[in-house]
């Protein structure tokens, strides 16, 4: 299942560059995302809470920085598991910076998010339409975020 | 292994809904035909800790006469006898229509209006029909009973205008006009959810439409309505131009899935179709009837 | 702690006692506990109709059915085939409408509360009253016309 989307927002890249690799501002942005801690300096661990209609799945997840291109890329991939049961989350994603002006920057993002067990029963379709909202959800809050003056420099 | 530790089974509509207000919506579910809840419970897609099951409320069931002369149909009544109600008849067939569409004729045994609507899967058969023929749902809660049109009722994919605590206590229906209603669906088997369903209500005096409700399911994250390509086939008293129009407007609007059913585009090529066809149906009858 | 809890249960017109969790499906309570294996898992979604037997004479899923919600009814399995389903046994049988029969049971539950309600179907009819009930050795048409024989020879 692949996601993938476009925003854009009002500061200088250097600073959505700060923005997108701090972990505690990343919590607030990303929507079902409940902590976000640093394992060492290129993995992260991550629990994120999926929630489809009645069903509730909650994700324990490590992220591994795996290619980082200062204030223009990141590409991740993330593992991970549904506490004991069997669903695997994996996925493998990348976020590019492009300055569009002094205080103008593209955020592009793409993932390719692989599902497997019990989740994978609920229709794929389905989760994708879910999961293209939380794009959007993330951008609207990213764009508040900064809006308001968020910076971990 | 469940962690369901005690079923309930309360004998009114008060205490369903005490002991459901004591969960957290999680942890504490209701239990109404089981056709969806414990199949996703075999599936371990819910694991509630606690269950309501509302089999032994005399409330719940059943389809009786209001004093307006509408229907009120109970939360628990199961769609083998939804499908089988003659006093859903003219513009509220399509009620009937849409219950004897259900799965099969075990399920529709065993499945009820009630928990089907709570769950709101929007390729399920109830939601378009409920909102063509303008129906309203019966909502019990810690605070006493409220009503929510059928149009406000579904927000979103399996969501509902349902707060944490309430429940679906009855469809109600205005009392029954002469007219058709009709319900169709586009499916890969017999019984299978829907690709695209249609649902048409239409009331007629003398000869004139009085009422249109038009509603695709199975095409976006609720049923899909627009008050102006009921008011066009209206206006347009079912003509052919209208319904193209109608069918355009409502494929336009469409938000469909890609899924194993059907491709997105698929979805919005045969929404026109469905919608002229069950407009042209509609039309007949009001010419006939003439 | 347990939370088993005793429920006696109805089956094939014989009182039965067991030890049930509330989350048990009748399926559980009938195959694992009380031994009537006739009701079949198959999908254990609803989906296949293997698991179809008969409460107070409808026939309802076995495993989207919690079996402390059967208390006080009356249950049948294909063990307990009487009237109708005994004639569609037979029917089956001179028919050819068994091959690995593990859709056996629950096919001729479910058509025998179709004969209660409608005695003289149509093959349509059978069709539809069937169409909750996968099989997948044949192609229905046997099973289509066991069910037709039997209405024949059952009606008065």
């Amino acid at each position: 299942m692949r996601m993938e989307g476009t925003f854009e927002v009002g500061a200088p890249r250097e600073r959505v560059w700060r923005c997108i690799t701090d972990p505690t501002l990343m919590v607030a942005c990303i929507p079902g995302c409940e902590e976000i801690a640093p394992v060492d300096a290129r993995r992260y661990r991550a629990r994120v809470l999926v929630e489809v209609g009645p069903v509730k799945a909650r994700f324990n997840l490590v992220v591994e920085v795996v290619e980082e291109l200062p204030f223009e890329r990141v590409a991740s991939v993330t593992r991970g598991e549904e506490g004991t049961r069997a669903s695997i989350l994996s996925a493998e994603n990348m976020v590019i910076l492009a300055e569009i002006g002094p205080a103008l920057t593209e955020v592009r993002y793409s993932s390719d998010v692989s599902v497997t067990g019990r989740l994978a029963k609920y229709g794929l379709g389905m989760m994708k339409k879910r999961v293209d909202r939380l794009g959007v959800e993330f951008a609207e809050r990213f764009r508040e975020r900064i809006a308001a003056g968020a910076t971990s420099a | 292994m469940s962690a369901l530790a005690h079923l309930h089974r309360p004998a009114t509509i008060e205490e369903a809904v005490r002991l459901l207000a004591a969960g957290d919506g999680e942890r504490v579910r209701l239990l109404a035909g089981g056709a969806t809840l414990v199949a996703m419970m075999n599936a371990e897609l819910v694991d509630p800790a606690e269950l309501v099951s509302l089999a032994a409320i005399a409330e719940l069931r059943g389809i009786r006469a209001l004093a307006d002369g509408g229907l009120r149909i109970g939360a628990m009544t199961r769609h083998r006898e939804t499908a089988a109600e003659a006093r859903l008849a003219g513009a509220a067939a399509v009620l009937r229509e849409a219950a004897a569409r259900i799965a099969n004729p075990v399920v529709r045994n065993m499945g009820t209006i009630g928990g089907s609507i709570a769950f709101a899967d929007p390729a399920a058969d109830y939601p378009p029909a409920l909102v063509a023929a303008d129906a309203a749902v019966e909502i019990a809660g810690r605070r006493g009973r409220r009503q929510v049109p059928a149009r406000e009722f579904f927000v979103d994919w399996f969501a509902t205008a349902l707060a944490p605590g309430e429940m679906v206590t009855a469809v109600l229906l205005a009392p029954p006009a002469p007219g058709r209603g009709s319900y169709d669906k586009l499916c890969r088997v017999s019984g299978d959810f829907a690709i695209a369903s249609v649902a048409l209500s239409v009331a007629w005096r003398d000869g004139a439409c009085e009422r249109v409700g038009l509603a695709v399911g199975g095409c976006g994250p609720r049923p899909l309505h627009l008050d102006e390509a009921d008011a066009l086939l209206r206006s347009g008293r079912l003509g052919e131009a209208a319904a193209r129009r109608a069918g355009e407007l409502l494929a336009a609007a469409a938000d469909p899935l890609e899924d194993v059913r059907a491709s997105a585009a698929y979805r919005r090529r045969v929404i026109p179709r469905m919608v002229e066809r069950a407009v042209a149906q509609a039309r007949a009858q009001l010419e006939a009837n003439r | 702690m347990s939370t088993r809890r005793p429920l006696a249960l109805r089956v094939n017109r014989a009182e039965h006692e067991l030890f049930a969790a509330p989350g048990d499906t009748l399926l559980t309570a009938l195959r694992d506990a009380l031994g009537f294996t006739g009701a079949k898992r198959g999908c254990n979604q609803g989906a296949c109709g293997a698991c179809t037997v008969l409460v107070d004479d409808e026939p309802v899923r076995a495993c989207l059915t919690l079996a402390h919600e059967c208390a006080g009814r009356e249950i049948v399995t294909i063990e307990g085939a009487a009237g109708a389903a005994q004639a569609l046994q037979a029917a089956f049988e001179e028919a050819g409408a068994v091959q690995c029969g593990f859709c056996t049971p629950g096919m001729i539950l479910t058509a025998a509360a179709m004969l209660e309600r409608t005695p003289r179907p149509s093959a349509d009819e059978v069709r539809a009253g069937l169409s909750g009930n996968l099989c997948r050795c044949s192609g229905y048409r046997k099973i289509v016309d066991a069910v037709l024989r039997a209405a024949e020879t059952g009606a008065p």
